[in-house]
């Protein structure tokens, strides 16, 4: 246990250059975005309002007021929201490859560490997991000033004011990423959890047997998307239904958790019995 | 432990702001408002066994979403969103209690009450499947479960519907059990060369040797008359109360094509009662009565109620079936709002007419009538209305879809 | 003791060991002498589990490698095993986070006998002081086998000479050592046994002493006995 939060420990004093990087980037792109969305709505409706001499009551029916909407449906939001979930996505592979290149071979120190060798596995799962969540907590952090920003840009009377929930709600891409229940929170990030797993497992194939790895990588990848969706198949082509909805979640639930243990199993025994450096 | 102050630091700043967010989401939830049945006039106990089912859209805010609720005499109450009460679904109520009383019997049935039938002795349920191909519908197949009540036995089997190369779409309207005979009233969509023509159609179905006894279409029309058009209805009874009749009316109309505009005149109409014991067919003969297609007739198993909107007014014209005779018709009169009667919901049990108007928003006003069907008395004029109409809560669409009496 | 039995190791269909034997005692250095490419390198990784191995058996005192076993074997491969970006205080106090046999005390002893700063990135080091640090976090390890690899090749002359000068000091007292090699110069009257490997088998095994004392050779006149056959 010790060794295993010194291990996390390590791995992530390894990414917070990259992490702050992605954070900067986040922040300083979304702020720059709320600046230009709402300059935009401005500057139209001062077009509209001076040189169009339309009243403000036409305006604001035909046009609407300024919400942080548009400002999140805009590509500044988004966009740096898309590069943060790349950077993750590229970091499951970095965080294992990493060690394997170059003359600093840090692999063969890792393995060689008095503790079980699946520390090192979770050590990196947990990376990703802390990670990723950190990206979370720091987008639910800068919503608030981003808005305090559109505040103080755009009056009163052209703006309708939104909690943080109620934009997260208005967004279903939001919602993926901001669960809208601590339930759906664990089960979304207990699946992203599960495929950062299976491919970490196929990873370890690739570290292990080469070339054959990256098809036995596969195949696993394969074979446990299988098991995960075959009570959804049974339900639907086989049983006709038979499961209550609920039962189906339990039974999803589960699976999931057959396909984690497989996959621990599986990487710790890679990782004792195949691995080569 | 100065080494591990970045991990700590992150670890807290997660915790805080994710925790944070739920904290609040879970205490600011959003309040709705309350909505309580008024009594304008009568007894206030008559709307107790009376449950609306509805939905609720705040149209103030940019997200159209609605959350359904129940409205009964005592308040209103909302349906959770919540994920685990989405992933388990709203079955309407007459569902989910069969689903409670008989887990096993009800696993993956539709959630449609019209597909089902319960009396003392049996459970029932029929549906009809099929596989949707590229070009039209195939392998049309009744889907049949009976649970016997007493010893628990499930009777389930599908089979084959007669003449389904020529059908294109199947619903099954209504399902009723007599003795060991299960009949089945569908509305098929039928296609011939690249015509399409809907009919009704009663098959019914033989539980002992699980075949079918006898089938037909109820409504033909008569070949060559391209410029008729035959409207079959069924009146609605109680979902999932037993019937010996079907009440079934058919109404012949005329398409007239003239240089301006194309209308239907109605050039027939007959009431029939269908005996699903015997297979008769009796007319029924009401004079003066036309029902159109908005009629909300109600049938209790013995006396049938025509219901058609008059204006404000809602006439109902009792029929006994028992012996054959017309009641005293008798007409009640609906708030509305200038001279428009939205949708209206009706239900007739144990001697009382309940209504409800479908519709409530802060322009229309939504009607909550209890009246006796005998006399025309009304025991109860109410209406539905926000608890707190001083508080200011901005446009909001209420619709209700369901009506159940207790 | 370590005990190699019968290792067979396959890369792809090419053959690298062909059943290799030989053991090696505590208190003892071992060398591995064979040409570039005969599997010296992989047999130290297979000893270390840092490479399956597909027939054959290793135990250390007895028993297969676990995780405990890191405590008790070290092995020094012949490029660093730390972080370029950090600083040789960073590498050592990383070694003393994770192990309990870390004797901090012959650390800093090692860091003077070698004249290396800690403060010191490793990526700006030179190769010779590279294999310094290198050596330095293994031998500051209180195990009882350290095997090495290559630890002089490509390393100018004043640097093997201090690296040379460990073998003589206490640092290896009562270890047992493996070490591979193919310049065997620098150390060949510290060596205590030989095991000569040759296309993927041992071609002889033998006590550097009784060879010298017995036949009155050196260990490079056995070498070229047997390569230049």
């Amino acid at each position: 246990m010790k060794n295993y939060l010194k291990l996390v420990n390590f791995e992530l004093n390894r990414i917070t250059k990259l992490f702050a990087v992605l954070l900067g980037i986040t922040f300083v792109t979304q702020i720059v975005g709320v600046i230009v969305v709402s300059r935009d709505y401005l500057n139209m409706a001062n077009e509209k309002l001076y040189e169009e001499m339309m009243s403000k009551a036409v305006f604001l029916e035909s046009f609407g007021q300024m919400s942080f909407l548009q400002i999140v449906k805009s590509v500044w939001f988004v966009g740096p929201i898309a590069l943060c979930i790349a950077g993750v996505a590229f970091y499951i592979f970095i965080i294992w490859y990493r060690d394997w290149v170059g003359k600093n071979t840090f692999i063969y120190r890792l393995l060689m560490l008095p503790t079980t060798r699946l520390n090192i596995f979770y050590a990196k799962i947990t990376n990703i997991l802390i990670m990723t969540f950190g990206l979370v907590a720091f987008q639910l952090i800068i919503l608030p000033i981003e808005m305090l920003v559109m505040k103080g840009m755009v009056p009163n009377e052209f703006r309708t004011d939104m909690s943080v929930k109620e934009i997260v709600n208005s967004m279903p891409e939001l919602t993926i990423i901001i669960p809208n229940s601590v339930i759906e929170l664990i089960l979304y990030y207990g699946a992203g959890l599960l495929v950062v797993s299976i491919l970490f497992t196929a990873i370890l194939m690739e570290r292990s047997f080469r070339w054959k790895g990256i098809f036995a990588g596969l195949i696993y990848s394969a074979l446990a998307v299988v098991v995960l969706i075959s009570p959804l198949l049974l339900q639907e082509f086989v049983l006709n239904g038979f499961f209550y909805p609920i039962e189906l979640l339990v039974l999803e639930i589960v699976m999931g958790l057959i396909v984690l243990a497989a996959s621990i199993w599986m990487s710790g025994f890679l990782l004792m019995k195949k691995i080569t450096v | 432990m100065k080494k591990y102050w970045k991990f700590a630091a992150i670890i807290i700043v997660i915790v805080l702001s994710i925790g944070t967010f739920y904290v609040n989401s879970a205490t600011s939830a959003k309040q709705y408002p309350e909505f309580v049945i008024q009594t304008h006039s009568g007894d206030a106990d008559e709307i107790k066994p009376l449950v609306l089912e509805g939905s609720y859209t705040d149209t103030t805010s940019m997200n159209y979403v609605s959350t359904n609720l129940k409205i009964t005499a005592d308040g209103s109450t909302y349906n959770s969103r919540s994920f685990l009460d989405q992933v388990i679904g709203q079955p309407p109520t007459v569902v989910k209690e069969l689903q409670e009383e008989y887990r096993t019997f009800m696993r993956g049935k539709d959630h449609l009450v019209d597909l089902f039938f319960e009396n003392n002795q049996v459970l029932a349920y029929a549906d009809v499947n099929y596989k949707m191909g590229s070009l039209r519908s195939r392998d049309f197949k009744f889907d049949i479960s009976v649970l016997n009540k007493e010893d628990g036995n499930i009777n389930s089997f599908t089979m084959e519907v007669p003449d389904g190369g020529e059908l294109e779409y199947v619903f099954v309207e209504d399902v009723q059990m007599v003795k060991d005979e299960l009949t089945l009233i569908t509305q098929n969509t039928m296609r011939n060369n690249d015509e399409f023509y809907d009919e009704k159609h009663i098959y019914t179905i033989n539980m002992a040797n699980q075949k079918i006894s006898n089938h037909k279409a109820i409504n033909q029309v008569p070949e060559g008359q391209d410029d008729t058009r035959i409207d079959v209805q069924l009146i609605r009874t109680s979902p999932t109360k037993a019937n010996e009749h079907l009440i079934i009316v058919k109404t012949e109309k005329k398409v007239i094509e003239d240089s301006e505009s194309i209308r239907e005149e109605v050039i027939n109409q007959e009431i029939i009662s269908y005996n699903l014991e015997t297979k008769e067919k009796e007319k029924i003969n009401v004079p003066e009565l036309r029902l159109d297609e908005n009629q909300l007739s109600f049938f209790d198993g013995s006396t049938i109620y025509f219901m058609t909107l008059e204006g404000q007014e809602l006439v109902v014209t009792p029929y006994s079936l028992v012996d054959d005779q017309v009641g005293q018709a008798f007409s009640i009169h609906l708030f509305g709002e200038e001279d428009i009667v939205h949708g209206q919901l009706t239900i007739v049990k144990d001697g009382k007419l309940y209504l409800a108007s479908s519709q409530m928003n802060s322009n229309i006003n939504a009607d909550v009538i209890v009246a006796d069907v005998k006399t025309g008395e009304i025991l109860f004029k109410g209406q539905l209305a926000l608890e707190d109409s001083s508080n200011e809560h901005g446009n909001f669409e209420l619709y209700m879809h369901e009506m159940f009496v207790n | 003791m370590i005990e190699v039995k019968a290792v067979e190791k396959k890369f792809g269909r090419k053959k690298i060991l062909k059943g290799v034997s030989f053991t090696a005692n505590k208190g003892e250095i071992t060398c591995l002498i064979g040409i570039n490419g005969v599997g010296k390198t992989t047999i130290l990784n297979a000893i270390m589990a840092l490479t399956p191995i597909n027939k054959g058996q290793i135990l250390i005192d007895g028993k297969q490698i676990d995780k405990n076993t890191f405590e008790k074997i070290t092995f020094i491969p012949d490029a660093i095993t730390m972080l370029p970006h950090m600083t040789i205080a960073e590498a050592m106090e990383f070694m003393n986070d994770f192990y309990t046999c870390w004797n901090q005390k012959r650390a800093t002893e090692l860091l003077g006998f070698f004249r290396l700063n800690p403060s010191d990135r490793i990526a700006s080091l030179s190769k010779g002081n590279t294999a310094k640090v290198n050596l330095l976090l293994g031998l500051a390890l209180d195990v009882d086998y350290v095997l090495m690899d290559e630890p002089f090749s490509g390393i100018d002359m004043f640097s093997r000479e201090e690296i040379a000068n460990v073998f003589t000091s206490h640092l290896i007292e009562n270890r047992g050592v493996i070490i591979t090699t193919h310049e065997i110069g620098d150390i060949e009257h510290l060596i205590d046994k030989v095991v000569l490997l040759d296309d993927g088998m041992v071609t002889k095994e033998f006590s550097a002493e009784e060879v010298r004392e017995n036949e009155g050779k050196s260990v490079i006149d056995v070498m070229r006995e047997v390569y230049q056959r």
